[in-house]
């Protein structure tokens, strides 16, 4: 039996995933999977940007033309926005993206910043990732961190530490790419705690399965962060479906799917379960009236199978 | 134009808006506020904020006061905006126009890092901006984005492209509408402003939907009337009169 047949008329809130590095097709199978919403950090393209004025369309891209984009599928598009912790290494140009960042958290979608945090554990990493986090708490806005690869354990308890010394609730903080090391720690301390189901470098499901079977579901959250990389923006309804075969509950499953993210995002003024009753009707009718992506006139579902294209 | 007459009436529309003491109370504060101490800073934050503090409901408008508006500024129309649309149409008339470089560095600075909203918006109120004859190029953007509402509130129900568009840019902005089933009945001056270039465009356009085996859209004739001549009326006819959304006749 196919993982959407176990899922059928789940829904999905992937709280960490980098649409702009995707493509339609990928819009049309998370929106077929039960995908409603995602929310796209900001982050490293895959090379570094230049210019401040890269950052300033890459912002305005993420509250603008991939959130009309999502919106064609059927699917809310909410972003964080943030100077991401490789690029904040280049400090003259960090000093301007961080005067650009007050002209877009405030934007309709914006639920949050990041993802911000630690890649190097370098001192200019620390300097961006403290002068956004007063920014977050100036702003109410919630925080998505970014923990990173190496030396993870003492980077992802860092990382909490600096946000406590700046005054942020820890209920206002998500903390993102736990794994089994870190997971009771960011719990313990009172942080939600994001999992990302990444193949070779990141969470695997199954294990996804046996983390929740032992600390149930509260605070937990999980996400794809399918991006540029070896990376799948079905890891959402995939874990779904392992999590029911495997025992777990519905409740839980929804819980750590869609619920928690909607409750943790949902500080930020710009999102509410309420949201979720209403369909996307102008939406559904944009869609036929005209885009550059489902263009007027073309019907807005292929057949992916058919070797006819009209 | 005179904006602060108009400026006066889309502040009393939205006075008259349902449940609107919050949004006035806000946007006159605002304002005040402004006034006193006009940075760049406020207007960008409260034009980025003014949804949270207004709400996003379609507005209501009286006949009577659509036609002062129109009265105001000829062909302007906010039938159908919301209110968070209609009052940051406002919150830019409050922008002071005195020094010409301040004004529009600060309103392209809106457009930089708007989302789709703000850009429609923006867009919407292309048409009461100072210095109409800078805004050409920013209308030929609008032309260009991809996103519907966006291209909607440059294209439709605006009079600003008929009044300042150069004959390309005009012609791109008709077939875009046509391309992307836009009802092309809402550009103001559609039928004013054909061209023979834009009915020769029109004319290949129908052949290219006809090839494809797709519907040819019956409003294409309205471009190309002007030009028809008896040597080619019978082709033309046959071409564009026959083959309307539903096959037949129109």
């Amino acid at each position: 039996m196919s993982f959407l047949d176990t899922v059928r008329g789940m829904k999905f809130f992937d709280m960490h995933v980098h649409m702009t590095s995707r493509t339609t097709d990928d819009y049309q199978a998370m929106a077929d999977a039960g995908i409603v919403a995602v929310i796209e950090p900001a982050f490293w393209l895959g090379q570094p940007r230049t210019g401040v004025d890269s950052f300033r369309d890459y912002f305005a891209s993420l509250v603008g033309w991939e959130r009309f984009r999502a919106s064609q599928f059927g699917i809310r598009h909410y972003c964080t926005i943030g100077l991401n912790s490789k690029e904040a290494n280049n400090e003259a140009l960090a000093e301007q993206v961080m005067e650009i960042l007050p002209l877009f958290i405030y934007k309709e979608g914006v639920v949050g910043v990041g993802e911000i945090g630690f890649d190097d554990q370098t001192p200019a990493e620390e300097k961006y990732y403290r002068a956004q986090l007063d920014l977050a708490k100036e702003a109410g806005l919630p925080v998505q961190i970014h923990t990173p690869h190496r030396d993870k354990k003492q980077g992802t308890s860092r990382s909490m530490d600096i946000a406590l010394e700046h005054g942020l609730d820890p209920g206002m903080v998500i903390v993102d790419h736990n794994n089994e090391e870190t997971v009771k720690e960011v719990l313990d301390r009172g942080f939600w705690a994001g999992f990302t189901i990444y193949p070779f470098t990141k969470m695997g499901n199954e294990r996804m399965v046996e983390v929740v079977k032992q600390y149930g579901p509260e605070r937990i959250m999980i996400n794809s962060a399918a991006d540029w990389g070896i990376s799948d923006p079905l890891a959402l309804p995939k874990t779904a479906s392992l999590m029911k075969e495997r025992g777990i509950s519905d409740e839980t499953i929804r819980l750590v799917t869609f619920e928690n993210a909607v409750t943790a995002f949902a500080q930020s003024g710009q999102i509410s379960l309420a949201d979720f009753e209403q369909p996307i009707d102008i939406d559904q009718s944009q869609r036929y009236n005209g885009s550059s992506v489902l263009r007027g006139g073309q019907a807005p579902r292929v057949d992916k199978s058919s070797t006819i294209i009209k | 134009m005179n904006s602060p007459a108009l400026s006066d009436t889309l502040l009393d529309l939205i006075r008259q808006q349902p449940d609107a003491e919050k949004a006035v109370a806000y946007l006159t504060q605002q304002a005040d506020a402004y006034r006193n101490q006009p940075t760049t800073a406020v207007f960008y934050r409260v034009f980025t904020a003014i949804p949270r503090f207004v709400g996003k409901q379609t507005i209501r408008i009286s006949p009577e006061q659509a036609q002062e508006i129109q009265s105001l500024r000829n062909g302007f129309t906010v039938e159908g905006w919301s209110l968070d649309r209609l009052a940051r149409v406002w919150w830019l008339l409050q922008l002071p126009a005195d020094d010409p470089a301040v004004y529009v560095s600060t309103i392209e600075n809106l457009f930089k890092a708007a989302e789709m909203n703000e850009l429609a918006a923006l867009y919407s109120a292309i048409p009461v901006l100072s210095f109409p004859e800078h805004w050409r190029f920013q209308a030929t953007e609008g032309v260009r984005s991809n996103m519907s509402p966006v291209q909607d509130a440059l294209m439709l129900q605006n009079p600003y492209p008929a009044e300042q568009l150069d004959e390309p840019a005009w012609n791109q902005l008709v077939m875009k509408a046509f391309f992307c089933d836009k009802p092309v009945e809402e550009i103001l001056g559609f039928e004013k402003r054909t061209n023979e270039t834009l009915a020769r465009i029109a004319v290949d356009y129908a052949h290219e939907r006809r090839a494809a085996g797709r519907t040819i859209p019956p409003q294409l004739w309205t471009l190309v009337k002007p030009f028809v001549t008896e040597a080619n009326r019978a082709e033309l006819e046959g071409l564009l009169r026959t083959h309307g959304a539903a096959g037949a006749p129109v």
